[in-house]
Order: structure tokens, then C-alpha cells, then sequence
């Protein structure tokens, strides 16, 4: 790879090379040769896709677990995400006002480090969107069958994965086939959301802390020692996996160089809050013992210690919505993440195909599918979360690494908008707190990603040496 | 010279009628090809695959306005908005009219609606540009309330076109719902020249007032865009209008 002359494209195994055209960004549209692409999503819309993406998993699903693992502390397992999260943002800002294009973070890497750190990361957020999916739609049939309890069906935890499976099925045929605009829909959404879980948790704030109610019985704020509350952190970061989402429509936003980074950091910090207000709240209400005995849905049973019944239907609710708008705003991001890597050749350029019928790509919606239901039938909630976080976690810390080498040795193109403040102490922490909370996951994860690394790494030998795309843009 | 924007589905197989090629040739026009890509489409995925089909299909249609006098020029978007699209290539391009297409013939008579927020002058003054010397005929509508006011502002419109030789008749209707006078009047017509109106809840619910036109009246339709200060202007002439 010689990275000043970036004028040489090398091939794949079938003879395509990466398409490469000069653009002209503006903020209402990129300018091409030929022609233009309509840049038509606003602020809110990125904060809807962050926000959407990530709230499924932080409020809904891991309250149970994590209080069984950490105690109270989780609270503080929440906030390492957070931070983490957000020292990671900051240069996914600064790269993506630079590189405002459809990929996120596999693009800013393969521009920044080269074609190997490129295809790596590129095929392994394939990966770890596919996990991150499979994991929330585990969640979600934990949620419908809460639903059906509630309504008085009892079918007991059997349905969960056939629940699950069923609508991740239902997802994929529906982004192929459905074009009606769903956009506003997922902004209603995430709208409803945050209004259910501002009232609950404001009433259930002020009980814990003793002005409203009963005062809740004091719990050893980290009974199981520092160390859970580390590895718990690693568990619980796939709540924020949302942020570099949005860098995958990049391509798509409205004056990139103000609202990627305020959609991207608003989302982290918005949702972060939200996280560690919601485990105080939990881990008030009952002890972390009995919490961890609720499971998945532990959340029903904090509303209805609350709020009765009525709190009871309104998380069950919200639980159904927010990890089904999980679930499908990552099944999208699959799909995109697919045709950035189809498009610098390192898949088979059939795998961005548009089918003539419906617009949409069909070919990768359906590799993204395909194996997250194969992944849901496992229905291993913690290791689906883990293998998801850590091949994100390895694209941001690569994400802060490019940065820092593009910076050491600036391109004339490189002109971002936003800039990341406390350079060089925020890219280097990002990267280092990024590799370091990998090493709290379970043996069982480092493995699985450790091998879909070493898997992707062996494609790109076997299928795309020869291409070059430092420098590219 | 006033420039007409031509929105067109390209890659959903829209073409232009002869009559309004003709009608439009001798102004300024930019064809905008666009192409709504569902949202779980990349614009750039679909570019990828249709942008050359696209390209020939508008290089055609471009040479049909007048590309080689240079009169006439092309724009292909991809997008997710159509609204957002035409919107922001009609500022950008300067075009103070677009037209909705429609199946016509060749064009003998105009039917002007004085309607919407675009000040009278403005629609007027488009037309005759619209029409120069050709043999194109007018008929001004307008629908109101008020007989007197409204045969007034008839007369005041026509005048300037009739002095430049153009062959202009009114029509008045009076006490008759408006959108459906319009239609009625608009089916021994070709096409219709209308002024753009502001969103309001009505647009919301059934769409857009020149869109609707278009589909009863099944002809093109152009339509004079509103301006950032017509809403001063006509307010200032209402103002006027009150002191005399």
C-alpha cells in the first residue's frame, strides 16, 4: 500500500475495482459528475436514529442483568460506557464532517489506515451489527411474551426465540418490500419513548430518593467488589453502539459539519443520562438480587412497583417499541454497512444490487437477515451483546487511531467542520479506554470476535490484496 | 428570461408531452430528473445502478427544449424527498416557474387562474413572456366573492396583454366553489398558468392546489413560484386598495 500516490486502484479477484468519484459536498446535497444525491435528513432525524437505535438495549434489556452483576455500582458500569462512548464520538465527529459519506466508521478507517484495517473493520461491522440485531430481537421476544402475560396469556419463555425469529423474518421481508417512509414514523417513535420515560423515571427518581412514597431499603452500593462493575461496563456498552449508526447515513444529512456532530454526541449524552437515571431508579425499587431474578424485562416489574398496572403496560410498551426500533434501525445499518464495503470491491459488487421492483437492496438486506436469525435462534442474550460491542469497540478504537494518523500528516482534502477539542488526549484515550474494555469481556466473546477478525482478515487476502484505498476519497 | 423548471420521475419512465415542449421551447428550461430512492436505499446505491440509464433518457429530453440553442439543461437527483428537490434546484437555478407534465396537444389557449399568493402582476407578466408573438390565446379566471372587485381586477390584468396583441378573454365565476369553477373552466383549455400558494392545513390534507389541478385537468400545468416578498407585495396592495 503506498500511501501518497492514491491514484493507483488495484482490483479484487473478479476484476472490480473500487468506485472512486470526485464529489463536491455541499450542505444540502453531494454534487457528482453527473448527478446529485439529495441530502434530506435533518438533526432530528439523527438523533432519532441514534437515539433509537441505542435505548432498546440501555433501558430495556440489561437493567436485570446488569444489577445481577454489579450490584447499584451498575450505575457506574453505565457511565464508563458513557464516557467511553463519548470520548469516542468526538473524533467520529471530527472524521465524519470530513468524510460526510454513507459507511461511518469503516469508511473514515479504510481512507485513514489502509485496505487491511479498511476490510477488517468493514466486514466485522457487517458482523457486529448482526449480533448487535440478534441480541435486540432476543430482547424484543422477551418483551412480546411480557405483553401477552400482561394481557393474561401466559406462554411462558419457550416462545421468545420462535417471537423473535418470526419478526426478524418479518423485518427483512419489510425493508425489502416496504416504501412507504418510515423515517417520521421511527421520529414518533422515539418521540413516545423519551415522553414515557421522562414520567417514569421523574415519579420513580423522586421516590428513590425519599420525597414521594416509601423510603426504599439501603443496599451496598457495590456489593460484589470493583471488578464486576469493569466487566459489566464491557456488557452493557451495546447501549451505546447507536452513535456510529448515524455516521452511516452521513451521506444522507443536512448541513453535515453541525448536525453529525450534535446528532452523534446529543444522542450519546441524551441516552447516557437516561441509562444511569434508570438504574438508580431500578436498583431502588428492589434489590439488585431480586432485580436480576426479573431477567430481561426486570423494567415491568420496576413500573409496576411504581406506578401499578398502568406502569406495569406502560414499559412493556415501551419495551416492545424500543427494541423493535432497535432491531430494524440496525437491520438498515447492516445493509448500508454491506454496500460501502460492496462498493470499494472488497465483496462482490452484486451484493449493492437495487431490486427493479422496490428500490431497495435487496441482495444485502437479505445478508443481513440471513444470519441474524440465524444468530437469534441461539438466543444468547449476553454473548450476542459482548460480540457486538467488541467488534465495534475495535472499529473505534481504530476510528481514533485514523484520526490521529491523519492528522500527524494532514491530506490537502482533509478540512473537517468540526474538530475534535483536547486533540491529541481525547483520540488517544478514546482508543485506549476503547481496546482496554475489551479486556473485561467474556472469554467466550473474545473468542467468537477474535475469530470473525482473523475470518475477515483471510477474505481480504484470499479476495481483494491487490486494492488500494488510503488516501481515496 | 424566466427559466421553467421540468421536474420529471425519469427513471419511472415520464416524458413530456409534445404540446408542452413546444409551448415551453423558446424559454429557458431545466429538466430535473430526479429519482425517489425508498430510505433503506443509499441515494449514492441507486446512482450507482440507473445513473447512465438516467443520463441518456434526460440528454434526449434536454435536446428536445432546445439543448443545442443552449435554452435548455439538465439536472439528475437522487433523493429520499421530492418536495426538498425541486424546492432547492428551483433556488438554485433561478426558476421562478415549474411545470407539473401532463398530455397535451398543441397549445391555442391558456387558462390563467389569478389564484394563489403570487401577485397578479407576476402571472402576467409570465405569460406574455410565455406567449410572445405566438398564436396562443388567454383566458384570465379568477373566482371570488365579489363580482364588482373581481371583473375590476380582471380588466386591470388583461389590459397589458391585450395591448401586446395577445388575444385575451376573461372569466368570472362568482359564488361558485372555486377549485371546481377552475376545473370546469380549465377542460376547453390545453394548459393552465397558476400562482403557487402557501401551505396551509387545506394543502396538508389534500395535497398540493396545482397538483390537484393537474389531475382533474389531466393537462400540464405551470406554475409561477412564490417569491420571498410576495406576500409583502400583495399585502401592500391590499393596503393601498383600502386607503383609496
Amino acid at each position: 500500500m503506498s500511501g501518497e500516490s492514491s491514484v493507483s486502484e488495484g482490483t479484487n479477484v473478479e476484476g472490480e475495482a473500487p468506485v472512486v468519484e470526485p464529489t463536491v459536498e455541499t450542505d444540502d446535497a453531494t454534487i457528482t459528475d453527473e448527478s446529485e444525491l439529495e441530502r434530506t435528513l435533518g438533526l432530528t432525524g439523527g438523533l432519532a436514529i441514534g437515539i433509537g437505535t441505542m435505548i432498546g438495549a440501555g433501558i430495556f434489556v440489561f437493567p436485570g442483568l446488569a444489577a445481577g452483576r454489579a450490584g447499584p455500582a451498575a450505575a457506574v458500569s453505565f457511565s464508563i460506557g458513557a464516557v467511553v462512548a463519548l470520548l469516542v464520538a468526538l473524533p467520529t465527529s471530527e472524521l465524519a464532517t470530513a468524510m460526510p459519506k454513507s459507511g461511518g466508521g469503516y469508511y473514515f478507517i479504510s481512507r485513514g489506515l489502509g485496505t487491511l484495517a479498511g476490510a477488517v473493520v468493514g466486514l466485522s461491522l457487517w458482523f457486529g451489527l448482526v449480533f448487535a440485531t440478534a441480541f435486540y430481537l432476543v430482547g424484543f421476544g422477551y418483551y412480546a411474551v411480557d405483553t401477552l402475560a400482561e394481557l393474561g396469556i401466559a406462554v411462558g419463555e419457550g416462545l421468545v426465540i420462535p417471537i423473535a425469529l418470526l419478526f426478524g423474518a418479518g423485518f427483512t421481508v419489510l425493508n425489502v418490500t416496504g416504501t412507504e417512509n418510515a423515517a417520521k414514523l421511527q421520529n414518533g417513535v422515539v418521540a413516545l419513548l423519551l415522553s414515557i420515560l421522562i414520567v417514569f423515571l421523574g415519579y420513580g427518581g423522586l421516590e428513590s430518593v425519599g420525597l414521594v412514597g416509601d423510603p426504599a431499603a439501603p443496599e451496598r452500593f457495590a456489593p460484589f467488589g470493583a471488578m464486576p462493575v469493569f466487566t459489566t461496563a464491557a456488557l452493557v456498552f451495546t447501549s451505546y453502539l447507536g452513535f456510529a449508526q448515524v455516521a452511516t447515513v452521513a451521506g444522507e444529512m443536512k448541513d453535515p459539519g453541525r448536525n453529525l456532530p450534535l446528532a452523534m454526541v446529543g444522542s450519546v449524552l441524551i441516552v447516557g443520562v437516561l441509562y444511569v437515571v434508570t438504574i438508580f431508579v431500578a436498583t431502588s425499587a428492589f434489590g439488585s438480587e431480586t432485580l436480576s431474578g426479573f431477567g430481561e424485562t426486570a423494567m415491568v416489574e420496576v413500573g409496576r412497583d411504581y406506578l401499578g398496572p398502568i406502569g406495569a403496560f406502560a414499559i412493556v410498551f415501551g419495551g416492545l417499541l424500543a427494541t423493535m426500533s432497535s432491531a430494524n434501525a440496525s437491520v438498515l445499518s447492516t445493509s448500508r454497512a454491506i454496500y460501502a464495503v460492496s462498493r470499494d470491491a472488497l465483496l462482490p459488487r452484486r451484493a449493492s444490487r437495487i431490486n427493479l421492483r422496490y428500490g431497495t437492496p435487496h441482495t444485502a438486506l437479505g445478508m443481513a437477515g440471513g444470519p441474524i436469525l440465524v444468530l437469534t435462534a441461539t438466543g444468547r442474550v449476553e454473548l450476542l451483546a459482548e460480540v457486538a460491542s467488541f467488534l465495534h469497540l475495535i472499529m473505534y478504537g481504530l476510528i481514533c487511531v485514523a484520526l490521529i494518523a491523519l492528522r500527524r500528516n494532514e491530506p490537502e482534502w482533509y478540512d473537517p467542520d468540526f474538530r475534535v477539542p483536547g486533540y491529541p488526549v481525547v483520540p488517544a484515550l478514546g482508543a485506549i479506554s476503547s481496546f482496554a474494555l475489551i479486556g473485561f469481556m467474556q472469554p467466550a466473546s473474545l473468542y467468537v470476535g477474535t475469530g470473525i477478525m482473523i475470518a475477515t482478515a483471510g477474505w481480504y487476502a484470499y479476495y481483494a490484496r491487490d486494492v488500494t484505498l488510503k488516501g481515496q476519497l | 428570461m424566466t427559466r421553467i423548471l421540468v421536474p420529471l420521475a425519469i427513471l419511472e419512465g415520464e416524458s413530456v408531452s409534445a404540446g408542452l415542449t413546444s409551448l415551453l421551447q423558446p424559454m429557458n428550461v431545466t429538466v430535473l430528473g430526479y429519482h425517489v430512492v425508498p430510505e433503506q436505499t443509499p441515494p449514492d446505491q441507486a446512482r450507482l445502478q440507473y445513473e447512465e440509464r438516467a443520463t441518456d433518457a434526460l440528454e434526449d429530453l434536454a435536446s428536445e427544449f432546445g439543448a443545442e440553442d443552449g435554452t435548455a439543461e439538465y439536472r439528475l437527483v437522487f433523493t429520499h424527498d421530492r418536495t426538498q428537490t425541486i424546492d432547492r434546484v428551483a433556488a438554485e437555478t433561478g426558476s421562478d416557474v415549474y411545470a407539473i407534465r401532463g398530455a397535451t396537444g398543441p397549445v391555442d389557449r391558456l387558462l390563467v387562474a389569478l389564484t394563489g399568493d403570487v401577485a397578479v402582476e407576476r402571472i402576467c407578466s409570465f405569460v406574455a413572456e410565455l406567449i410572445g408573438d405566438r398564436e396562443i390565446g388567454a383566458t384570465l379566471f379568477l373566482a371570488t366573492d365579489d363580482e364588482e372587485g373581481g371583473r375590476e381586477l380582471l380588466e386591470l390584468a388583461a389590459t397589458p396583454l391585450a395591448d401586446r396583441g395577445i388575444d385575451v378573454r376573461t372569466e368570472l365565476a362568482v359564488d361558485e366553489p372555486p377549485f371546481e369553477a377552475l376545473l370546469d373552466a380549465a377542460a376547453d383549455h390545453d394548459a393552465v398558468v397558476m400562482g403557487e400558494r402557501a401551505p396551509s392545513l387545506r394543502s396538508l390534507v389534500f395535497g398540493e392546489e396545482a397538483d390537484r389541478v393537474a389531475a382533474g385537468s389531466v393537462g400540464p400545468v405551470l406554475v409561477v413560484r412564490q417569491r420571498e416578498d410576495d406576500s409583502e407585495e400583495s399585502a401592500d396592495r391590499t393596503a393601498n386598495g383600502d386607503d383609496s
